[in-house]
C-alpha cells in the first residue's frame, strides 16, 4: 500500500515536472522577446538558482534529520535552550542573501516603472471579457485620428510602447509574458505598463486577474510589426468606411447589421439611408458600456477576447509560424474569404453565449437593469447569418 | 540570552537595518522608501527590546492545582440569547438587526468560552480571574472604548445637526474644554474620591446621550432640510459668477485624487493638460468611452475659476435637446478640484467635446472619445 502511494506520488511529480518542458508554450515566462521581459528574466534566473540550491539543501537536511533521528526507542537527548552564536549567524546569512536579491529586485522594479523614454502611447481598457485598445492621435506614427481596436494589440517592433491601462467594470490584469510582467487594470485608475518587442511576431497572453464567468476566455495577443508594416496598418485603420456595393449579399448584410448589431457595435463612418451617422449605444445595452468596435474586424485574426480564430487552420498556421521577415506581409493580408474560419464566426452569430459563457440570458438581467455582460443570442436566421458573414468580410 | 520571541524581532531588525543601508547607498530613489524601512527598523527594534525585557511575558504558571469549584454566575448566556433573538428578528426586519445579532452572539460566545475555560484553569479563583483578564481585557477595552466613542459622536452630531451652525461650533468648543478640564483635574488629584469621579463621568455621559436624543427629536435644522429637498448638493451652476448653492458646499475629493487620469491646469491665463504617462503639455486628452475618468482642475492663476466640461447635447424629450455640462466649483488660486467624466458616445463631427473656463475666452482642451 505504502509503496503504491509513493509510486503514484512519484509519477504525478514527474509528469508535472516534465509538463514544464513543452516546446510550443507561447506563454512561457522563460523566453523573453523584448527588453522589459529580458530584464525580468535576468533577475529571475539567478534568483531561481539561488532559491533552488537553498531549497535542495534544506529539503535534504530535513529528510536526513527525519530518517536519521527518528524514534527508535533511544533516550531523549539533552535539551539545550538556544545557541546565540549559531542563531545570529543563521539570521545574518539569509538577511545578506535577501538583501542582495532585494537590491537587484528594486533596481529592476524602478527600471520597469520608467516612463520618460516612452515613444508611443496606447490606452488599454479591460472589460468582461475582452480588451479594447485605443491609440490617441500621434502624428509621428501617422495616427492622425484616434484608432480603436480590440483583442490584438498591434505595435511597432523596437519601439518603447507605454500602455495606459484601466478597466470599465472589475479588475483585470494585462500580461504578455514574452514582453513584460503583468499589471492590473483597475476601474477608475490608470496603470502604466511598458512593453516592447524586439522582432515582428505574435505574442500571446491572458487576463491574469480572476474577473468572472469567462475569465479563462479573456485572452489577448500583442502583434509586433516592422515600422514600415506598422505604418501600413495605421493607414488601413484610418481608411474611411466603404459601404458594400448595391444589390450584393453584403449590402443585405449591412441592413441586418443596422437592425441587429449597431445598438452595441460601432462601425466608424457607417451612415443610415437618410445620411445620419450611426452611433452605437453600448452604454445602454452592456454592463461595461462597451462592445468591440468592428470597423476593421477582418484585419485582426482572432475574435471574442482572442479566444476564437478568424482564420481557418491552415491560414492561421501560415501567419503564426511565419518568420519575422515574412510575418508582417502575411498579417497585413487580414482575413480573406478563403481563409475565414466560417464555423466559429457563424457559431458566434448563431449563439454567442454557447461558445463563450456570458451573462446574456434576457430572463436573468433584473439585477443589471436589462444590460448584458457579453453578447446575447440574437436568434438570427441562417439567411441573416449568411448575409452578415458576407458583410463582416468587407470590414477590413 | 535571547528569549524565543526576541529572536524573531531581532532578525527583522537586522534585516531591516541592512536593507535600509543598502537602500540608502545603492538605490535611494524615494523618501517614502527610506522612511518606511527606517520605521521598520525602529518598530522591530522596539519590539525586540520589549520582548527581551519582559522575557516573552512568561509568568510561572506551573504548580497550581486543577479546579473543583462550581462555575461563577455570569450574564453572558443571557446576552448570547438576546443576540440569537436579534439575529432571528433581523431576518424579517432589517439586515442591520441581523448584523447586530451576529456581533452580540459572537461576543457572548467568545466571552463565555474564555470565562468557563479560565474557571477550570486552577483551584485558585483569583488566579483564574486574572487569567481571564489577561486574555480578554486587551480586546474588551478597545471595543468598549470604540462603542463609547461611537455613542459620543452619534449623540453629539445629532445636536450639531439640530442647532445653528455657529451654536454647534461653540457647543463643541465648550464641551471639549469641559472634558479637558475634568481630565486635568482627575490626573492632578489622583486621591480624589472614587464616587466623585464616577459621578462626574456618569452625569456627563447621561447629559450627552440625553442631548443627542433631544437633537434626534428636534430633527435637522431647516437650512439642511431645504438644501436636500432642492438638490443643491447635485445642482450645478456652471457660469463665471459665483453660484448661490453649488459653490458653498465643498466637494469631497481627497480620496479620488489618488487616481487621476489627467490634470488640467490654468497657468497665466492658459489652459494646459498633463496626462498621466505622457510627457509634456497636451492640448487634448483621449479617454475611453463609457469609462469613469478622473480629471483634476488646478487653478494656478490669480482669481477664482471653474472648469466646465461641454459634452454635447442630449435629448430630454422628443425634439428637445439639452446641453450636457459638468463643472467644478469656483476655486481660488492654488486649489485643485476633481471632475469625473463618463462619456458614453464619441462627439459628433465638427462639434468636439471641450473643457473650458468661463470668463476666459479662446482657451479650451479637446476631449477625444474614440
Ligand atoms: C447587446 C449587445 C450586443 C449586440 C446586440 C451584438 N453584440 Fe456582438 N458583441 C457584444 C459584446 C459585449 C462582445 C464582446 C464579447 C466578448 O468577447 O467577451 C461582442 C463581440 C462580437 C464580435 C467579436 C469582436 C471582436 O473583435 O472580438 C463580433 C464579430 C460580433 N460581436 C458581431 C456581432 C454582430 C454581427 C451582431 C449583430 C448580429 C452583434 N455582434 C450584436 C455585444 C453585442
Ligand atoms: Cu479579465
Amino acid at each position: 500500500m505504502r509503496r503504491r502511494i509513493i509510486g503514484a506520488l512519484a509519477g504525478v511529480t514527474t509528469t508535472l515536472f516534465l509538463a514544464g518542458c513543452a516546446t510550443n508554450a507561447p506563454q512561457d515566462t522563460w523566453q523573453p522577446k523584448g527588453p522589459n521581459a529580458q530584464k525580468i528574466d535576468n533577475l529571475q534566473k539567478p534568483v531561481f538558482a539561488v532559491a533552488g540550491i537553498i531549497g535542495v539543501i534544506v529539503t535534504v537536511a530535513i529528510i536526513v534529520a527525519v530518517i536519521k533521528f527518528r524514534d527508535k526507542g533511544q533516550p531523549i537527548p539533552h535539551q539545550s535552550h538556544g545557541n546565540p552564536a549559531l542563531e545570529i549567524t543563521l539570521t545574518i546569512i539569509p538577511a545578506l542573501i535577501l538583501t542582495v536579491v532585494g537590491v537587484f529586485t528594486f533596481r529592476t522594479v524602478f527600471d520597469l516603472a520608467k516612463t520618460s523614454d516612452t515613444e508611443m502611447i496606447i490606452n488599454v481598457t479591460g472589460q468582461q471579457w475582452w480588451w479594447e485598445y485605443d491609440y490617441p492621435v500621434q502624428n509621428e506614427f501617422g495616427i492622425t485620428q484616434p484608432i480603436i481596436t480590440s483583442g490584438q494589440l498591434v505595435i511597432p517592433a523596437g519601439t518603447k510602447v507605454l500602455l495606459r491601462q484601466t478597466s470599465r467594470d472589475v479588475i483585470h490584469s494585462y500580461w504578455i509574458p514574452a514582453l513584460n510582467g503583468k499589471r492590473d487594470a483597475v476601474p477608475g485608475r490608470v496603470h502604466l505598463n511598458r512593453i516592447e518587442a524586439d522582432k515582428p511576431g505574435i505574442y500571446a497572453g491572458q487576463c491574469t486577474e480572476f474577473c468572472g464567468l469567462s475569465h479563462a476566455n479573456m485572452r489577448m495577443e500583442a502583434v509586433a510589426l516592422s515600422k514600415e508594416d506598422f505604418a501600413k496598418w495605421v493607414a488601413n485603420q484610418l481608411k474611411p468606411y466603404t459601404p458594400p456595393a448595391e444589390n450584393t449579399l453584403a449590402k443585405e448584410g449591412e441592413t441586418v447589421f443596422m437592425n441587429q448589431c449597431i445598438r452595441c457595435h460601432q462601425v466608424n463612418g457607417m451612415k443610415r439611408a437618410d445620411g445620419t451617422p450611426v452611433i452605437a449605444a453600448p452604454d445602454e445595452n452592456v454592463v461595461s458600456g462597451a462592445a468591440p468596435n468592428l470597423s476593421h474586424l477582418m484585419t485582426r485574426n482572432t475574435f471574442a477576447g482572442a479566444t476564437f480564430d478568424l482564420l481557418n487552420k491552415s491560414c492561421r498556421e501560415d501567419v503564426w509560424n511565419a518568420d519575422s521577415e515574412s510575418f508582417g506581409a502575411k498579417y497585413l493580408t487580414g482575413v480573406t474569404e478563403d481563409c475565414l474560419n466560417q464555423s466559429d464566426l457563424r457559431g458566434w452569430l448563431r449563439n454567442a453565449p454557447a461558445m463563450k459563457p456570458m451573462y446574456a440570458n434576457p430572463a436573468l438581467l433584473a439585477s443589471t437593469g436589462g444590460k448584458y455582460r457579453g453578447m446575447p443570442n440574437l436568434g438570427l436566421t441562417e439567411s441573416d447569418i449568411e448575409k452578415l458573414v458576407a458583410y463582416l468580410l468587407t470590414l477590413k | 540570552m535571547f528569549s524565543t520571541g526576541s529572536k524573531y524581532f531581532f532578525g527583522i531588525s537586522v534585516l531591516g537595518a541592512v536593507s535600509f543601508a543598502v537602500y540608502m547607498l545603492l538605490i535611494g530613489e524615494s523618501a517614502i522608501g527610506a522612511t518606511a524601512l527606517f520605521g521598520l527598523v525602529a518598530a522591530a527594534g522596539l519590539l525586540t527590546a520589549l520582548v527581551l525585557f519582559t522575557r516573552d511575558g512568561d509568568a510561572g504558571e506551573e504548580g497550581v492545582a486543577a479546579s473543583t469549584a462550581a462555575p461563577t454566575p455570569s450574564m453572558w448566556p443571557l446576552i448570547g440569547a438576546i443576540g440569537a433573538a436579534l439575529l432571528l428578528v433581523g431576518t424579517i426586519t432589517s439586515a442591520v438587526v441581523t448584523l447586530l445579532g451576529i456581533v452580540v452572539l459572537l461576543a457572548a460566545l467568545v466571552e463565555w468560552t474564555v470565562l468557563s475555560w479560565s474557571e477550570r484553569a486552577s483551584s485558585d479563583a483569583s488566579y483564574n480571574a486574572s487569567l481571564r483578564k489577561r486574555l480578554l481585557n486587551p480586546i474588551e477595552f478597545p471595543v468598549l472604548a470604540a462603542v463609547g466613542l461611537g455613542v459620543v459622536i452619534f449623540s453629539f452630531s445629532r445636536v450639531t445637526l439640530a442647532v445653528e451652525k455657529s451654536v454647534g461650533a461653540t457647543a463643541f468648543i465648550v464641551v471639549g474644554a469641559l472634558v479637558l478640564a475634568a481630565g486635568v483635574l482627575f490626573s492632578l488629584r489622583p486621591n480624589l474620591k472614587r464616587g466623585i469621579v464616577i459621578g462626574v463621568c456618569v452625569i456627563g455621559a447621561v447629559a450627552l446621550v440625553a442631548a443627542g436624543i433631544a437633537g434626534l427629536g428636534v430633527g435637522v435644522r431647516e437650512e439642511l432640510v431645504l438644501a436636500k429637498e432642492e438638490g443643491h448638493y447635485t445642482h450645478q451652476e456652471c457660469g463665471a459668477e459665483e453660484s448661490e448653492h453649488f459653490d458653498k458646499l465643498p466637494l469631497e475629493v481627497i480620496s479620488a485624487t489618488a487616481s487621476v487620469d489627467s490634470t488640467i491646469s490654468l497657468v497665466d491665463g492658459k489652459l494646459v493638460a498633463s496626462v498621466q504617462g505622457i510627457a509634456g503639455e497636451q492640448n487634448s486628452i483621449t479617454i475611453p468611452r463609457s469609462n469613469p475618468t478622473n480629471i483634476v482642475f488646478y487653478n494656478a492663476s490669480e482669481g477664482e475659476y471653474r472648469l466646465v466640461a461641454n459634452l454635447g447635447k442630449k435629448m430630454v424629450t422628443d425634439g428637445v435637446n439639452e446641453d450636457v455640462i459638468q463643472c467644478t466649483q469656483l476655486i481660488p488660486q492654488g486649489a485643485k478640484q476633481l471632475l469625473t467624466l463618463t462619456i458614453p458616445k464619441p462627439a459628433m463631427a465638427g462639434k468636439p467635446y471641450t473643457l473650458t473656463v468661463p470668463g476666459l475666452a479662446g482657451q479650451s482642451i479637446e476631449v477625444i472619445v474614440p
